[in-house]
C-alpha cells in the first residue's frame, strides 16, 4: 500500500470508474473501488472488438487496459463482486460498509454506476424472448467474442441481417423520452463488422434519425459499404414466417403505395441505455436524487454534497466520454480536496483563431495556470488573466511535454516563449449552403437564431429552415435552429423544418425536439439533396419536396424565407497548427487523428491538447468538459514531473547521430541535447521503443528485454508469440499456454525489427507470430503498420516459408481470437 | 406525381392541434413503428398508417380523403399500439372521416345506415310493432327451449334489474343467439327485460367520426334504459358497441348514466363467480381460442372477462399468437363489415387473420363481438379453414347446467 492520504469511494468499476481511479494514480489519495460484478471494465469490457481491416474507433479495448492498469496500481484498494451495505454521513465525509462486512471513511464518493441495457423484453411485439434470432446489441457483442456468429445465419454464407434502433428509447409515452446516444454508431459500426465477416452478407439498418454525432461517426457514416442500406422508420414489430422459419418485418414500399413483407435471417435489436435496477438503496443512502429517468443528467437530479457523478450514472454515454468524464471526476475531487503538489502550476498556451480558445484560456486560467493566446482574435478581446499575444505567426513549435518553446513573429519581429503544454483550439471555416439565386429570400442561422431571441414578432411569417442540405449536419447548428424555431412557432410564426434527420443529442435533445412539434413546428424529411428543389416567386420561395414520409406526393410549402445553416469545413488555419505541432489532420480536414488512444482531447504528443470545434463535432456543453478533461491532464498527466523510467536507452558511443530517432519517434519525444546527441525526454515518451527497431547503429537498446535477450528466448521447435502488452497479451492474460507457445510482451509491435524475426528463426524457432493492436488502433500510430512491414520484409526473403511468421491484430478484448491463433499454432 | 400543398391552416390540421394525447398527429416523430404493425396484409392498397397521420400532421386534408385509405382503415389501433407519442388512430381517423363526411365522401351503406338509425332508433328501420311481435315469437319458442312454462322473453318490464340491449342481427338473421342470451338470464334468476323503445346496440357515428349522431344515437340508449329505471345495462356482444358504450359514454353524453354498464361475458362471468350459473365444459371438448375483437381489447383493455367465462365453459382453451394487444383484427372493423360492398376487400384485409387462424390449427374459435363474428365465419369459409367460429356468450349459453 501507498502513502495515507485522503479516502475517496468510486461505485463502480465500469469504464468512468476505472477511469477516474487511474487518475488518482500517483496522487496522495486512497482510493476504494468498489464494483458489484467480478471484474473490471464494465459493460464495455464485455463488448466484441469491432476492428475490420483497420480499428474502427469502438474504443471497447481501452476498458481491458485500463483495468489492467488499475489493477496495477498502488492506491487502489479494489472491492470486487461486492455492494455497499450502508453509508452513513460524517462531518466531513462518509463512513462505508461493505456487504462484506468492511468498514472504512472516505472525503469523496465518486458515484459511476453506470447503466443496464433496456430489456427488450418489455417490447413484447419484437418477440426478443420467443425467436431465437432476434438478438440484442449486448448480445451480438457476446456472440462476435465467442466466435458464434454462424450459429445465427440459419447457415448462410450471405445472410439478411436487421439491426432495429431506438428500441427502448426515444418514446415519451413509456417515460424513456431520450436518446441513448451511441446505438446509432454502435449498429453502424456492428455492421461494418458483420460485412467484414460475411462479404456477402445484406444489412439493412432501420432507424429513427441516424445520430451522426462526433468525428469518428461521421467518418463512419462516410465510408459505410454497399452492403449496409440504412431505411428509415423502426419497425414495431417481428413476426416469424412458419414456412421458411425466417424472420418477417412489415414496412412501406420505397414508392410508399405498399406495404412489403422482408424475411430476415438475423435481427439485432438496438437496445437503449436505462438506469442499472439495483442502486436505488444506495442513492437513498447517499441522499442522491436522480431525474425521472433514473439519470444526473438534468438538473432536476440532485447527487448529494459530495458526491460526484460520472460516466452513465449521469445519462447515457459512448465509451470515450465516459473515460474524460472519470478524468473530469477525479480532477474535482482532487481540486476540492486541495491536494494538488505543485503550487507553482506551469505556463499553457492556446492556439486559436475564434470565441472558444478565448472560452478555453479563459478557463485554463481559471485553474490557475498562467495562459497565453495565440490567435488574430485575441487582440480584439482581452480576456482578464490571459496574456494576449498579438496578431502572432507562429514558426515553430520545438521541446517537450512541460518544456515546449513556441517560436513566432508578431509585429515584424521574431519571439519565442515556453510552456508546459499548448491546447490547440481553432475553428473550423463556414462555407454557406443555400443554393444559388436565392440570396434576397435567404437568411443565416446566426441572424435568425438572433431575431428569434431578440424580437421574434419579427420573424417572416412563413420560414422554413433546412438542416443536412451538404451532408450530416453538425450538432450544434441544429440545436440551434431547434431552439430558435419554437421560440419563433410560439411567436405565433409558421416554422418548418426540413432535415435528413433530426439530431438529438444532449440530454434534453429528445424533449426539445418533442417540444418543437408540440409547439407547431412542422418537421419534413429528405432523402437527398435531390428531393428538394426552391422556385422563386413574388411573395418569396415555393420548396418543392419529395417526402420521405409521403414519398408518393410531392408537396409545395410557401416561404417568405429560407435559413440555411452554415456548414463547417476544414479551417484554412488547421494545416499549418497542425504541422507546426507535428500533428495529423483527420479524413474530413478537422484537427487531430481519429485515433481513440488520444481521443477525446488528446494527442501522440504530450502535451499538446484540443478544444473545440476545429478537431470534433461538438457544443458549447462539450468544450466546457473538454476544457475539464484537460486540466485534470494538467494536473494529474505527468508530463510536469519525471515519467517512470523510458526503459530505453541510448548508448552515446554507438550513437551515428543520423537523426532516424528523433525522425521517427511518433511521440516527438527524442530531441538533440546541448551536445547535439539525441536524448530521450522521459517525460514526453510512451515507451514504444520504435527507435530501439529502427535505430540503424543499434545504438538504442530496450533496457529490460533487450535484443539480444529476446533473440535468445527462441529455443528449436517453439513458436514465439511476441505480444503487444497494451492489446495481445492482455486478451491472452488467463489463458494456459501450451508448452511449445512462448510468449513475450512488448510493449509496442513496432519493438520488432525484422533483424530480429530473422534472429529467432535462426535460434530455432518454428514460428514467429507478431501480435498488437489492430491498425489505426495503435498508440503509437505505426506499431501495426510497422509490424506488418517487418513481416513481410522477412517472408520476401527467397525461399522464406509463408506459415513461418504472421502478423496478427489482436485487440484487447480479442480472447477468443487470440486462443484460436495460439491453438493453431 | 400529384401536387399537394402543406397547409397549416386546414381544417383536420387545426381541428387536431386542439385536441389531446391520442389526436396529437402533429407530434408524430416519423418513427415507422406504425407501418410495420397494419394489420392489413402486404401489398398495394389500404391504408400506410404513417402516411396517414403525416397527411394530418402537414394539413393535406384533401389528400387524405381522396386517397380511401380513412374508409379503408380498420381503426383496429393495433398500429399507434406503443406509438412513442400516444398518437390514437382511431381518434385521428375518425377525425379525419368526420370531415370527409360532410363533404359526402363516404360509403353510401354507411350513410344510409347512419339516417335510418337516427330517423328510428334502429340501424335496420326495425319498427316497435315488428319487434314486438319477434320477441314474442321467439319468447314462445323459449318455453320450450328451456321446458318451463314460466320463461319469457321480456320487454318493457318497468324496474327490472337488467336491460339486454341486442344487436340488429339478433333482431333479424340471428334470432338463435337472442335465444342464448335469454338462456343465461334465466338461469341466472334475475329479472331483466329488453326494450321496445330502444332496440339497437350499434352506433355507427362512431365509425364517421361524426360526434353528434354519435351522442344523439348513444341518448336514445341511455334514455330508454333510464325510463325503465333498470340498474344495469348488458350490451350485446359487440365491440364498437362496448367501445362506445362502457368506455366512452361519459364522455359522449357528458354526464353520468342512471345505470351500470357490462357486456353479456361480463354478466355471464359475474353471475358464474357468484355461483349462480353453472357450466358444464365437456360440451365443448374440443381446442379453441379467443379473438380479441379490437374494440373490447385494445380500445377498451377489455381482454380478461371473455377469456375467463372461455375457460368455465370450454375444455381445450388455448391462445392464439399474437394476441391480447398484438391482437390481429379480423379485418372487418372500421364500418368495413358493415360496407355491403367491401366484401371481397374484407377478404383481402382479413387474410393475415385467417393466415393466424390457419397457422394455428384449431377447429373451433371464439369471439366476444358479432361483428368480427361474421367476419372470421366469412373468412372461414372463403379460405376453406373449416374453423366453427361462435360467440363466447353462446358457448356460456350451450354449457349451462339448467
Amino acid at each position: 500500500m501507498g502513502k495515507a492520504g485522503p479516502d475517496v469511494l468510486i461505485i463502480g468499476g465500469g469504464v468512468a470508474g476505472i477511469s477516474a481511479a487511474r487518475t488518482f494514480a500517483g496522487q496522495d489519495i486512497v482510493v476504494h473501488l468498489v464494483e458489484k460484478e467480478n471484474y473490471l471494465g464494465g459493460h464495455a469490457a464485455q463488448w466484441a472488438c469491432m476492428a475490420t481491416d483497420a480499428c474502427e474507433n469502438c474504443s471497447a479495448c481501452l476498458s481491458i487496459e485500463m483495468a489492467d492498469q488499475v489493477q496495477n496500481q498502488e492506491n487502489v484498494i479494489i472491492h470486487l463482486n461486492t455492494g455497499i451495505k450502508s453509508i452513513e454521513k460524517n462531518k466531513p465525509g462518509y463512513g462505508i460498509e461493505l456487504d462484506n462486512g468492511k468498514t472504512f471513511a472516505v472525503q469523496k464518493i465518486i458515484l459511476a454506476t453506470g447503466f443496464s441495457p433496456f430489456d427488450a423484453a418489455g417490447i413484447g411485439s419484437l418477440h426478443y424472448d420467443a425467436y431465437e434470432n432476434v438478438i440484442t446489441t449486448a448480445d451480438l457483442n457476446s456472440v462476435l467474442r465467442k466466435d458464434r456468429l454462424k450459429d445465427y445465419l440459419n447457415g448462410k454464407s450471405a445472410p439478411e441481417i436487421a439491426f432495429i434502433q431506438c428500441v427502448g428509447s426515444r418514446n415519451r409515452d413509456q417515460g424513456r423520452d431520450y436518446c441513448s446516444q451511441v446505438c446509432c454508431k454502435i449498429s453502424m459500426r456492428h455492421a461494418e463488422k458483420l460485412v467484414h465477416l460475411y462479404p456477402e452478407c445484406n444489412i439493412t439498418v432501420f432507424y429513427m434519425d441516424l445520430q451522426i454525432i462526433g468525428k469518428e461517426t461521421r467518418t463512419l457514416f462516410k465510408r459505410l459499404s454497399d452492403n449496409v442500406t440504412l431505411l428509415q422508420g423502426v419497425p414495431g414489430e417481428i413476426l416469424k414466417d412458419e414456412k421458411t422459419q425466417r424472420l418477417v418485418i412489415t414496412t412501406e414500399d420505397e414508392k410508399g403505395v405498399a406495404r412489403i413483407s422482408r424475411q430476415f435471417d438475423l435481427i439485432v435489436l438496438s437496445v437503449g441505455m436505462v438506469p442499472p435496477q439495483d442502486i436505488e438503496n444506495t442513492l437513498t443512502m447517499l441522499g442522491s436524487n436522480p431525474n425521472s429517468w433514473g439519470f444526473f443528467n438534468t438538473d432536476k437530479a440532485e447527487p448529494g454534497k459530495d458526491v460526484i457523478v460520472a460516466g452513465c450514472a449521469e445519462g447515457p454515454k459512448d465509451i470515450l466520454s465516459s473515460i474524460q468524464d472519470g478524468k473530469i471526476a477525479a480532477l474535482e475531487v482532487i481540486e476540492e480536496l486541495g491536494i494538488q503538489k505543485k503550487d507553482q502550476k506551469p505556463d499553457v498556451a492556446v492556439l486559436g483563431n475564434g470565441v472558444q480558445a478565448g472560452i478555453t484560456a479563459e478557463k485554463i486560467a481559471s485553474y490557475g495556470y498562467q495562459v497565453h493566446l495565440f490567435g488574430p482574435a485575441a487582440a480584439s478581446d482581452s480576456i482578464t488573466g490571459v496574456n494576449m499575444v498579438d496578431n502572432a505567426r507562429i514558426i515553430t513549435v520545438q521541446g517537450t511535454a512541460g518544456n515546449f518553446s513556441i517560436y513566432y513573429e508578431s509585429g515584424g519581429e521574431k519571439k519565442y516563449l515556453t510552456c508546459a503544454a499548448i491546447i490547440a483550439s481553432a475553428e473550423p471555416d463556414r462555407l454557406s449552403t443555400g443554393p444559388a439565386g436565392l440570396k434576397n429570400s435567404c437568411m443565416g442561422l446566426d441572424e435568425f437564431c438572433s431575431m428569434a431571441a431578440r424580437s421574434p414578432d419579427e420573424i417572416n411569417n412563413d420560414t422554413a429552415i433546412v438542416l443536412d442540405y451538404s451532408g450530416p449536419e453538425f450538432k450544434e447548428p441544429a440545436r440551434l435552429a431547434l431552439t430558435a424555431a419554437i421560440k419563433a412557432a410560439e411567436a405565433g410564426k409558421n416554422i418548418s423544418i426540413i432535415a435528413n434527420k433530426m439530431l438529438v443529442h444532449g440530454p434534453s435533445g429528445q424533449q426539445i425536439y418533442d417540444s418543437a412539434r408540440q409547439a407547431g413546428v412542422s418537421f419534413l424529411r429528405f432523402k437527398t439533396q435531390e428531393d428538394l428543389k426552391f422556385e422563386k416567386n413574388p411573395k418569396g420561395v415555393t420548396i418543392k419536396i419529395k417526402e420521405a414520409t409521403l414519398p408518393s406526393l410531392e408537396l409545395s410549402l410557401e416561404c417568405e424565407c429560407i435559413v440555411f445553416p452554415d456548414t463547417r469545413i476544414s479551417g484554412s488555419v488547421f494545416r499549418h497548427m497542425a504541422d507546426r505541432l507535428n500533428q495529423h489532420l483527420d479524413c474530413e480536414g478537422f484537427l487531430q487523428g481519429a485515433n481513440i488512444r488520444h481521443r477525446l482531447t488528446g494527442s501522440p504528443r504530450k502535451g499538446i491538447f484540443f478544444a473545440g470545434s476545429g478537431h470534433d463535432d461538438i457544443d458549447m456543453d462539450d468544450l466546457d468538459r473538454e476544457i475539464q478533461a484537460i486540466a485534470a491532464a494538467l494536473a494529474t498527466g505527468g508530463f510536469d514531473q519525471p515519467n517512470a523510467d523510458t526503459g530505453v536507452e541510448i548508448n552515446q558511443k554507438k550513437c551515428a547521430q543520423c537523426l532516424t530517432c528523433i525522425r521517427v519517434c511518433p511521440h516527438n519525444a527524442i530531441v538533440m541535447n546541448n551536445k547535439n546527441r539525441p536524448q530521450i525526454v522521459p517525460d514526453a515518451c510512451c515507451s514504444c521503443h520504435l527507435c530501439v527497431a529502427n535505430c540503424p547503429a543499434y545504438a538504442i537498446d530496450s533496457k529490460e528485454l533487450t535484443n539480444d535477450q529476446i533473440a535468445d528466448r527462441a529455443e528449436k521447435g517453439r513458436v514465439m508469440l511476441l505480444a503487444c502488452e497494451r492489446s495481445a497479451a492482455l486478451a491472452a492474460g488467463n489463458l494456459s499456454l501450451p508448452a511449445h507457445i512462448e510468449l513475450v510482451k512488448i510493449p509496442c509491435a513496432c519493438r520488432i525489427s525484422s533483424d530480429i524475426i530473422l534472429r529467432l528463426l535462426l535460434n530455432g524457432a518454428s514460428k514467429v507470430i507478431i501480435s498488437g493492436c489492430h491498425e489505426d488502433n495503435c498508440r503509437s500510430l505505426e506499431g501495426s503498420r510497422t509490424a506488418g512491414e517487418n513481416v513481410q520484409k522477412v517472408l520476401s526473403i527467397p525461399g522464406m516459408d509463408n506459415s513461418k511468421v504472421v502478423w496478427e491484430p489482436v485487440a484487447a478484448n480479442e480472447s477468443v481470437k487470440i486462443e484460436q491463433i495460439i491453438a493453431k499454432a | 406525381m400529384e401536387n399537394a400543398t402543406i397547409n397549416k391552416n386546414s381544417d383536420l390540421y387545426k381541428m387536431l392541434r386542439q385536441l389531446p394525447r391520442g389526436y396529437n398527429s402533429s407530434e408524430c416523430l416519423t418513427c415507422g413503428a406504425c407501418n410495420s404493425r397494419c394489420t392489413w396484409f402486404e401489398g398495394e392498397g389500404g391504408p400506410l398508417p404513417r402516411q396517414i397521420i403525416r397527411m394530418a400532421a402537414l394539413g393535406l386534408d384533401e389528400q387524405l380523403a381522396k386517397s380511401g385509405m380513412l374508409w379503408d382503415c380498420l381503426v383496429c389501433n393495433r398500429c399507434t399500439q406503443g406509438c412513442p407519442m400516444g398518437i390514437t388512430m382511431d381518434k385521428v381517423v375518425r377525425k379525419a372521416r368526420s370531415l370527409a363526411v360532410s363533404e359526402d365522401i363516404m360509403p353510401p351503406d354507411i350513410k344510409k345506415g347512419i339516417k335510418t338509425r337516427l330517423e328510428t332508433g334502429d340501424v335496420n328501420g326495425l319498427t316497435t310493432e315488428d319487434f314486438v311481435e319477434t320477441v314474442e315469437w321467439i319468447s314462445e319458442e323459449f318455453v320450450d327451449e328451456v321446458d318451463d312454462p314460466k320463461a319469457e322473453i321480456p320487454h318493457d318490464i318497468k324496474g327490472a334489474k337488467f336491460l339486454y340491449l341486442p344487436n340488429p342481427r339478433e333482431l333479424g338473421l340471428n334470432l338463435m343467439h337472442l335465444t342464448a342470451m335469454a338462456k343465461l338470464f334465466y338461469a341466472a334468476k334475475e329479472p331483466w327485460t329488453m326494450s321496445s323503445r330502444h332496440t339497437d346496440v350499434t352506433n355507427w357515428g362512431y365509425f364517421t367520426g361524426q360526434d353528434d349522431a354519435s351522442r344523439k344515437m348513444a341518448l336514445m340508449v341511455v334514455e330508454a334504459a333510464e325510463d325503465l329505471e333498470i340498474e344495469t345495462l348488458v350490451l350485446s356482444e359487440c365491440g364498437h358497441a362496448y367501445h362506445v358504450l362502457k368506455y366512452l359514454l361519459e364522455d359522449i353524453i357528458g354526464r353520468k348514466p342512471g345505470f351500470e354498464v357490462i357486456s353479456i361475458p361480463e354478466f355471464t362471468l359475474r353471475y358464474a363467480q357468484k355461483g349462480v350459473l353453472k357450466f358444464n365444459p365437456d360440451v365443448h371438448p374440443y381446442k379453441i381460442a379467443y379473438h380479441d375483437p379490437c374494440n373490447i381489447g385494445r380500445k377498451s383493455g377489455g381482454y380478461d372477462a371473455p377469456r375467463q367465462v372461455l375457460a368455465m365453459v370450454c375444455k381445450g382453451v388455448v391462445e392464439l399468437t399474437p394476441n391480447r394487444e398484438d391482437g390481429i383484427c379480423c379485418g372487418g372493423g372500421g364500418g368495413m363489415l358493415q360496407d355491403s360492398t367491401s366484401t371481397a376487400k374484407r377478404m383481402i384485409t382479413g387474410r393475415p387473420k385467417a393466415e393466424q387462424m390457419k397457422a394455428a390449427g384449431l377447429p373451433n374459435l371464439a369471439t366476444a363481438c358479432l361483428s368480427c363474428h361474421r367476419q372470421l365465419g366469412e373468412l372461414s369459409k372463403h379460405y376453406k379453414l373449416g374453423i366453427k367460429v361462435d360467440t363466447v356468450a353462446s358457448l356460456a349459453s350451450e354449457a349451462l347446467i339448467l
